[in-house]
């Protein structure tokens, strides 16, 4: 069992720095956002094989069903902006790209690794019933009675703040919005423009009953 | 599932993660038929209902009945030229199905089919449902996107737009339902719904239930864009959506998708709001040790509510025009949003009233007998739930004082 789940975790590892490195190797802006979100998945995955279903779920709604959707949208409106980016400045300096890159991992992974023994944990047989079975890590349960008890006062802030975004999206979208005239029918359209055409005859009152005599 | 591959298997003294595995893939290759099959059924099914309302005969030559129409179109689909596009982005246009129909697969597998007949009991099996189906958004988009066509990405962008934007009143509705529950798990819901003989136990019956199937319904439409919500495939303005570039296999994955989740909707409804698969006879057949009896009942009744539900989409497919994409955006977030919110304050009174006890305030109701607290429950909960009916009804159809283009009055009547 135990070597099943580190084939599945090697797998899993492999496919997400292979995505991740694609989202920065491609050209098209549109393949990178598609590589991100594979990478997304495989995090959830990751999530899944530590048996955090709650947060493996939550990772696919709001990652890939939210966040990367934005993405897109943002790019594919914006598609003409990001055509013409200069991609020669990017490609030119890479070395210092990826000195960057391997002092920002460095600066993680090393203080994680001093700190530990290294190698692989192998839990034996015997070691792991002394221990007995792990406790589950993130259960919808424990989860939800740990933001009402222990990290009540961050949870509410959290909610505080995006209240205020909301509203703030509200507010710019009302501003956009009395700058903007009301959809039209095309009906309602036509009519609209035909009496711009032609203007209007002054306001007579019309009797009809008169009109229509004989 | 797991107990029959143990009892078939159990003598060759395979480890039990292999027997576990095994029995896996055996309930994934069974949801691996079923999916197709149920879609061929619905095509069918579809086809023949829509005539019947609009009395035509439809499709009836091949097979008894046109049963065996499906397997026809199906092969049609097969051997049909497959076309990419010149200009097309080749991969993502050849994924795009693929990302649209794999998570519709994936969804089976929270179903409660019946008593005892979970493909997999996830705790959090309800967010799954969620999640996975939102997946799909991005397969409709590498379509758009990778078909180079303007209506295709038209398409996708308004397909986009309306998940994005149904999903919310869709969570909200769900919601409720969890909190009366307190479970995120599919099977703990339909358990939880098993009182009054197994019929009066289910959540359309309570306000709370009554307000959240109306929004679930009306959400659950739009995310399997169903017609009034077709915008994104509407044929008469953009060609087919996203839809356009593809044919062959390729279109028949997008088919099968559609088909597929306008289904799942219907199931997950009959799950949350319905009852799942308790009916008359299930529990008093399980209380009296037949097991099997009880799957075997309990599987007919939810495949009858979620074909009857099934059916209840064709009504409205085959009598409702579509809706203008500014009065669904406008339908989503003035209507539903705020009912939703409304529902969920419903549930939050209902939970204590019928549930908690020792809590400080609420003692009065230790005294009162469950009916009572059931009684007092709705009562508060159909006030909240009427106020804000009638109070979104107001907001939503007040005239404004003028009106905010400049056209003076309606078109004549002679143009």
């Amino acid at each position: 069992m135990e070597t099943v789940v580190t084939i599945v975790f090697l797998i899993i590892a492999a496919l997400m720095l292979f995505s991740g490195v694609m989202v920065v190797a491609v050209k098209n802006i549109i393949h990178s956002a598609l590589w991100l979100i594979s990478t997304f998945f495989m995090v959830g995955a990751l999530y899944l094989l530590l048996e955090a279903e709650f947060l493996a779920v939550v990772q696919v709604l709001i990652y890939v069903g939210a966040v990367s959707i934005l993405m897109l949208f943002a790019i594919m409106l914006t598609r003409h902006v990001m055509a013409s980016r200069p991609e020669q400045a990017f490609y030119r300096r890479w070395y210092l790209a990826l000195g960057v890159c391997l002092l920002l991992f460095g600066a993680a992974i090393v203080p994680t690794l001093l700190a530990q023994q290294p190698g692989f944990a192998q839990a034996t047989e015997t070691a792991q019933q002394a221990l007995g079975s792990p406790e589950r890590i993130a259960g919808v349960f424990s989860l939800g009675v740990a933001y009402v008890s222990q990290y009540l006062i961050p949870f509410q802030i959290a909610g505080l703040l995006l209240l205020v975004a909301l509203i703030g999206a509200i507010v710019i979208a009302f501003e956009e919005r009395s700058r903007r005239r009301r959809i039209l029918t095309l009906a309602q359209e036509h009519e609209l423009r035909r009496r711009q055409a032609q203007p209007l005859p002054p306001a007579e009152p019309v009797v009809m009953a008169e009109e229509s005599n004989p | 599932m797991q107990a029959i591959i143990d009892a078939l298997l159990g003598w060759t003294g395979a480890p039990q993660w292999l027997l576990t595995l095994i029995a896996y893939v055996a309930i994934a290759t069974l949801l691996f038929v079923v999916a197709p099959l149920t879609m061929m059924f619905l095509t069918w099914f579809e086809r023949r209902g829509i005539a019947l309302m609009q009395d035509r005969l439809g499709p009836n030559r091949v097979g008894p009945a046109g049963l065996l129409q499906p397997i026809a179109d199906g092969v049609k689909m097969f051997v049909k030229e497959d076309i990419t596009p010149e200009g097309a982005d080749k991969y993502v246009h050849a994924l795009a199905p693929i990302v649209v129909a794999a998570p519709a697969m994936l969804m089976f597998a929270v179903i409660p089919w019946g008593y005892n007949m979970v493909p997999t009991d996830l705790s959090v099996g309800l967010l799954f449902f969620i999640a996975v189906s939102s997946v799909s958004a991005v397969g409709l988009m590498m379509a758009g996107w990778g078909s180079n066509n303007k209506f295709s990405l038209l398409g996708a962008m308004r397909a986009v737009a309306q998940m994005v934007a149904y999903e919310i009143p869709l969570l909200l509705a769900v919601t409720s339902i969890v909190m009366l529950t307190g479970t995120l798990s599919t099977v703990a819901i339909v358990e939880a719904q098993g009182g009054g003989f197994g019929i009066g136990g289910w959540f359309i019956w309570t306000p709370v239930g009554m307000l959240g199937f109306f929004i679930f319904a009306v959400a659950a439409l739009a995310e399997a864009e169903r017609t009034p919500f077709d915008i994104p495939e509407a044929e008469s303005e953009i060609v087919a959506g996203y839809m356009t570039e593809y044919s062959g296999m390729k279109f028949g994955l997008f088919y099968i998708a559609n088909f597929l989740l306008a289904w799942l909707m219907c199931a997950i409804g009959v799950t949350l709001f319905l009852g799942g698969w308790q009916g008359l006879g299930v529990n008093e057949l399980r209380a009296a040790g037949y097991g099997v009896g009880a799957s075997i009942l309990s599987l007919i009744y939810f495949l009858l509510k979620t074909y009857l539900l099934y059916f209840g989409i064709l009504l409205i497919r085959a009598t409702w025009p579509r809706l203008r994409v500014d009065q669904l955006m406008n339908f989503g977030w003035k209507w539903l949003v705020p009912l939703a919110l409304a529902n969920i304050l419903a549930a939050m009174l209902w939970v204590p009233i019928t549930q908690w006890d020792a809590v400080r305030g609420l003692g009065f109701l230790a005294g009162l007998s469950p009916l009572a607290r059931f009684g007092l429950a709705w009562l508060v909960a159909a006030v909240v739930n009427v106020a804000a009916v009638i109070f979104v009804l107001r907001i939503n159809t007040a005239r404004p004082d003028e009106p905010p283009y400049a056209l003076a009055d309606e078109p004549a009547a002679g143009l």
